[in-house]
């Protein structure tokens, strides 16, 4: 154990703070080192004044003055009924789910346009069907004659189809 | 003797003398504890009076078969912090050391010893920030473990080392820088 790392443990030592296994490195530094053994020494000075004078310089109530303070934490309020629930999980896990949401979220912003374009996107599959549909319903008609007009949302999906007849007059079709 | 629990249920039953008993052990400690971080006795008071005001309102969160004196010091703790906040206590703190600094120089009874000691640690102690002062206190001036320091002031044990050992540091380079003025004075 160099110098350096010992005089970083030496407040350390003082208070008996330090792991058993560095213990004996430590002792035999301070043996051989009367530096280091001079600025423990001098931890150890000071820390024991200073705790001598805060055991010694206790600061205490009045009587009076105590049972008055107690007297005003008790007055008028009463011990909480119903303890708030607390958060039952860390604010690691809380912050893990955000993240985790964002991504998600941020996953399927990217592959929504697909999902859209499959379900609402003109020369669809889904829609030639529905359409070829429509004209089947009427076989006595000739297609040559009926013209249709297709107005399809791609935000709300929302489809209006015209069917116009060969003069391009408004047919109503059920 | 009924234990500290038991005690908690008597005053969450309504038995106020109960609470008084339940804090007489620490009447002492925690009014100790809030003038060393704060510095000034009716200050500690007040700090003091919040924190018994919140023991009282919330017992009820209190947990059985943990440790009620960690739990009341970590209410004083914070109330002394949030009483430095509020009067920028740190700008009052810088003020009133170079005061005890300047004060200590032409103090006519400096030459009692105990005087001497006692306006040597306040300068040493006035030097710390609050969470340092708030560690060293509770490990050194109380006698709680790192463990039980760490629970008081929410951090890790880790924490409470790095802060302690900053503490003592700062307080070993106070004492020398003191013990060396008062040398030159003597050689003078």
């Amino acid at each position: 154990m160099n110098c350096k790392k010992v005089r970083r443990l030496l407040p350390l030592m003082a208070g008996s703070e330090i792991p058993k296994s560095k213990i004996l490195a430590l002792k035999t530094h301070l043996e051989e080192c009367p530096k280091c053994r001079q600025e423990y020494d001098s931890y150890n000075l000071s820390l024991e004044k200073t705790k001598e004078w805060l055991a010694k310089d206790r600061k205490d109530w009045e009587d009076n003055e105590w049972k008055q303070a107690l007297r005003r934490a008790i007055k008028d309020k009463k011990p909480e009924v119903s303890p708030p629930v607390s958060w039952p999980f860390k604010k690691v896990w809380a912050y893990s789910f955000i993240g985790m949401l964002v991504v998600a979220l941020t996953l399927l912003f990217i592959i929504r346009p697909s999902i859209t374009q499959k379900n609402m996107g003109l020369g669809s599959e889904k829609f030639t069907q529905e359409q070829a549909q429509l004209f089947r319903r009427s076989p006595e008609e000739s297609e040559q004659e009926v013209v249709s007009m297709t107005l399809v949302s791609k935000e709300t999906g929302l489809k209006i189809v015209w069917f116009l007849n060969k003069n391009f007059e408004l047919e109503v079709k059920e | 003797m009924k234990s500290e629990d038991e005690l908690v249920e008597d005053v969450l039953s309504g038995d106020h003398r109960a609470f008084e008993l339940l804090l007489q052990p620490y009447r002492q400690g925690l009014l100790s504890m809030a003038y060393r971080m704060t510095g000034n006795l009716e200050e500690a008071k007040e700090v003091c009076q919040e924190a018994l005001i919140k023991v009282y309102r919330y017992l009820r969160r209190f947990k059985k078969g943990r440790s009620f004196k960690s739990w009341i010091y970590r209410i004083t703790v914070n109330s002394a912090y949030d009483s430095l906040r509020k009067k920028k206590k740190d700008e009052y703190l810088v003020e009133s050391q170079k005061k005890i600094d300047f004060s200590a120089g032409h103090d006519p009874e400096k030459q009692l010893l105990n005087r001497e000691i006692k306006a040597k640690i306040e300068t040493c102690l006035q030097n710390l920030s609050p969470k340092e002062k708030a560690t060293f206190l509770l490990r050194d001036g109380e006698g709680f473990s790192i463990q039980e320091a760490s629970e008081i002031l929410e951090c890790s044990s880790i924490s409470i080392r790095t802060h302690l050992s900053r503490a003592r540091k700062k307080i070993r380079e106070q004492f020398e820088k003191i013990n060396f003025a008062d040398a030159k004075e003597v050689r003078r």
